[in-house]
C-alpha cells in the first residue's frame, strides 16, 4: 500500500514542521523580550514569533497554522505569563490569523509578504486592543492605536522581509519540498 | 531585496494616512484639557475602584496591591501619573510613561490594573454648559 505510506509520511512531516515551527516561534518570542525597543509605545512590539506563523501558512495549510498559534500561545504563556495574559495574547494572535489567512487566500497577486506581515501585526494589536476594551469596558485604550499602526507598519516591513529570506532558504531543504507548491 | 507590489504601497499608505488623522484630529481636544490643573485620577483593579487621587505637583507614590499578592508602584508628581514599578510578567505597564490628559490611561493587563484621568475643574464645566446653551 504504497498510497497510505506516503500519506502517512506526508502526516509526520507536517507534524514535525509544526513542532518545529512552534519551537521557533517560543524562542523568538523568548528573544524578543530581552530586545529592549527604542521607542516605548505600549503594546509595541517585533512580533518575531509571526516570522513562522507567516511561514507556517506559506508551506502548511490555515489548520495547521491555527495549530501552531494554539500551541505557541500556550507554551509563551507557560514560560512568561498569567491566564489573563494568556487570554490577551490568544485573542490578538487569533485576529491577527484570520487577516493574514484571508490575505493570504484572497490577496496573493495584489500583496506581498510585506503587506500580510503589517496586517498580521496590525491585527494583533487591534485584537489585544479590543479584548482590553472588553474586560475594562472602556474604549481608551484606542488612544494608543495610531502609535500602534506606526510602529506596526515598520516592523511588519522588517518581519515580512526575514519571512521571504527564510522562505526561500527552506525550499533548498529537502524536508520542505514539495510544499511550496501552496502558491 | 524584493520588490513591493502596488498593493503594499497602497495599503502602507492607508496605514499612515490613517494614522496622521488620528494624530491630527486628536491634537486639537488635548492642548485645552492640559491648561486645566485640576485632574484626579481613578485607579481600578479588576473593575472595582481602588482609589481615587489628586494629580499634585508634589511627588507622591502609591502602591497598588492587588488581592493575589502582586503589586503596581504609581507615582503621582507634575499634575500627572505615572507607572515606575510592577511585579507584572510583561512589563508593558512600565511603557505608558507619563500621562497628564484624560485621554490618555495606564493598563496592567496581567494585573487588570487601570488608571484613568478625568477632569475636576469646575471652571471648565461651567465654561462647556455655556458653550452648549449658546
Amino acid at each position: 500500500m504504497p498510497s497510505s505510506i506516503d500519506t502517512s509520511t506526508a502526516m509526520l512531516k507536517k507534524t514535525v514542521m509544526i513542532a518545529i515551527f512552534a519551537a521557533v516561534a517560543v524562542v523568538l518570542s523568548i528573544i524578543e523580550s530581552m530586545i529592549p525597543l527604542p521607542f516605548s509605545v505600549p503594546g509595541a512590539k517585533l512580533g518575531l514569533a509571526n516570522i513562522m506563523v507567516l511561514t507556517c501558512l506559506y508551506f502548511l495549510n490555515g489548520k495547521d497554522t491555527l495549530m501552531l498559534i494554539v500551541l505557541k500561545t500556550i507554551l509563551t504563556a507557560f514560560i512568561f505569563g498569567t491566564f489573563s495574559s494568556f487570554l490577551f495574547s490568544f485573542f490578538g494572535a487569533i485576529v491577527s490569523f484570520v487577516l493574514m489567512y484571508g490575505m493570504m487566500r484572497l490577496g496573493r497577486d495584489f500583496f506581498s509578504l510585506i503587506s500580510i506581515s503589517i496586517v498580521g501585526g496590525i491585527g494583533h494589536n487591534i485584537g489585544q486592543l479590543t479584548a482590553a476594551m472588553i474586560i475594562f469596558k472602556t474604549s481608551k485604550m484606542f488612544y494608543y492605536l495610531p502609535a500602534l499602526l506606526l510602529t506596526g507598519v515598520v516592523t511588519g516591513i522588517f518581519i515580512g522581509l526575514a519571512v521571504k529570506y527564510l522562505i526561500s532558504a527552506l525550499s533548498k531543504l529537502t524536508l520542505f519540498q514539495g510544499w511550496a507548491a501552496h502558491e | 531585496m524584493m520588490k513591493l507590489r502596488r498593493g503594499d504601497i497602497l495599503l502602507i499608505g492607508i496605514v499612515l494616512l490613517c494614522a496622521i488623522i488620528f494624530i491630527i484630529i486628536r491634537a486639537f481636544p488635548n492642548e485645552v484639557s492640559d491648561e486645566s490643573h485640576s485632574k484626579i485620577a481613578t485607579i481600578t483593579v479588576d473593575g472595582k475602584i481602588y482609589r481615587t487621587v489628586e494629580l499634585t505637583a508634589e511627588p507622591q507614590e502609591i502602591k497598588v496591591q492587588t488581592e493575589d499578592g502582586h503589586y503596581n508602584l504609581l507615582k503621582v508628581h507634575d499634575h500627572g501619573i505615572e507607572m515606575i514599578d510592577a511585579d507584572c510578567p510583561d512589563k508593558v505597564c512600565l511603557t505608558f510613561g507619563f500621562i497628564t490628559n484624560p485621554s490618555q490611561t495606564i493598563v496592567c493587563l496581567p494585573h487588570r490594573v487601570l488608571v484613568e484621568i478625568e477632569n475636576t475643574n469646575p471652571k471648565d464645566q461651567g465654561d462647556d454648559l455655556d458653550a452648549v446653551v449658546n
